[in-house]
């Protein structure tokens, strides 16, 4: 799992970055998650010989960054449980099986603990662009502190967004699902969770 | 954790989530994992030691293939699931050198997960969806004129004890080019609903230039490098 973390820091090194990124001209202030841009995925080993990856499609963010100060920027994350997608193959197994892993209480019990949670805390910066941003993560009841290895992607102006600024991050974490009490299944399902996110922020109008 | 606690625990993860509870193998069934002395008594690695030399087949439950391509320019990664794809590997422990790998994908099996209903943001798009849009237009994966991406290894070399590269020639858009995959072997498992069957696990990754494939619409606000990444298990045929 290790392997698996170390190679997706290494695969989004090796991703493309046209662009230079810059924080200069870069707006201060709240910025929303832009849904059609935005990807979080959680990544477990399966039977310790290959990763298996599952999508979260309903999730939220907000983000009052600092430009000049990017260290006092507040990042908060709610994501459903409920809405996952796991790409099974076959359609009908496909709806049991993310029905039962968003609601079994083996799984992410969602009928309890309806919201995945993550509030930072602390934000330090460790390069140019990159940086960690530590906080609470609340899963299955439990709340524990966690830390982000973040990625500033740059900032771009579509048109359509007339003068709001769109800015894009790329994060990943790795936690122990343990720690938050699931240990089902233990030996065939890692207890690491790599969990990625690549997304876009858009600045949020006055 | 030891592989015979991986087998044991695999007997119950199985027959929740892929069986369906149809078959609830005992802990008796599960085979006797060699000991440590016993694997690496051979000169091949460990992972590597029981290991059948057979053919395999993808095993569709537990196998993942992704792209991204930076958007806005590179400021995030865009990602794209392939829901439809099969592979055969023919698997030498001895010789991995020697293997043979074929991968096919149906390029009409698209995941992008768009949230939220695409219609009523692109009234003027011709498609139905964002993923039918990513099949079918002419512009990206066009699939009515081009229904299959194959991939055909022509070259294996290794390049570590469990690492190694597959050159082969990748056929996107009628264009066929050769590409080349950072390829690393996981190790085997044997759950016992497959009874001696090997189930062997594999990441790759590679970046093409979908532009030498014809595919350059809207470069460089999204990349004309493209990542590809597979992880997923192949399953030892009967």
């Amino acid at each position: 799992m290790r392997k698996l973390a170390i190679a997706a820091g290494l695969m989004a090194a090796i991703l493309p970055a046209q662009a230079e990124p810059t924080l200069e001209g870069v707006a201060s202030g709240l910025y929303e998650l832009e849904k059609t841009h935005a990807f979080l995925t959680w990544t477990v080993k399966h039977n310790g010989i290959s990763g298996y990856t599952v999508n979260f499609t309903d999730f939220d963010a907000d983000l009052a960054f600092d430009a000049e100060t990017p260290t006092n920027s507040q990042l908060s994350v709610s994501i459903n449980p409920t809405a996952m997608n796991t790409n099974y193959p076959d359609p009908d197994k496909k709806v049991e099986w993310e029905a039962e892993l968003a609601n079994d209480a083996r799984f992410l019990n969602a009928g309890e603990f309806p919201s995945i949670t993550f509030n930072s805390t602390a934000v330090e910066q460790t390069g140019d662009f990159a940086g960690t941003v530590t906080g609470d993560l609340t899963f299955l009841g439990v709340t524990q502190p966690v830390t982000l290895d973040v990625t500033y992607g740059g900032v771009a102006n579509p048109p359509w967004f007339g003068q709001r600024d769109v800015i894009g991050f790329t994060a990943s974490t790795t936690i122990n699902r343990s720690d938050f009490g699931n240990t089902s299944l233990g030996g065939v399902i890692s207890d690491e969770v790599v969990i990625e996110f690549s997304g876009e922020f858009l600045q949020a109008e006055e | 954790m030891s592989l015979k606690t991986l087998i044991i625990s695999g007997a119950s993860v199985f027959a929740l989530a892929a069986c369906g509870g149809s078959e609830t193998p005992s802990i008796e069934d599960a085979p006797t994992p060699p000991t440590e002395a016993e694997a690496s008594s051979g000169e091949l690695h460990p992972l590597l030691a029981e290991v059948a030399a057979a053919t395999y087949s993808l095993e569709k439950n537990h196998a993942f293939m992704t792209v991204k391509v930076g958007h806005n320019a590179g400021i995030s990664d865009y990602r794209i699931s392939f829901t439809d794809f099969d592979g055969d590997l023919t698997f030498d422990p001895a010789d991995p050198e020697g293997s043979s790998l074929n991968f096919s994908i149906n390029p009409m099996a698209v995941e992008t997960n768009y949230p939220g209903d695409y219609k009523a943001g692109h009234a003027d798009s011709g498609w139905e969806s964002w993923n039918e849009d990513v099949s079918r237009d002419a512009k990206w994966l066009n699939a009515d004129a081009f229904p299959e991406i194959t991939f055909t290894a022509t070259d294996i070399a290794r390049t570590g004890d469990l690492t190694g590269t597959v050159t082969g020639d990748l056929t996107l858009l009628g264009v066929t080019k050769p590409v080349t995959l950072d390829v690393t072997y996981n190790g085997v498992a044997n759950p016992p609903w497959f009874g001696e069957r090997d189930v062997i696990g594999f990441d790759a990754s590679t970046t093409v230039q979908r532009s030498e494939f014809g595919m350059t619409a809207y470069i460089p606000n999204i990349s004309d490098a493209v990542t590809v990444e597979f992880s997923g298990e192949f399953l030892q045929d009967e």
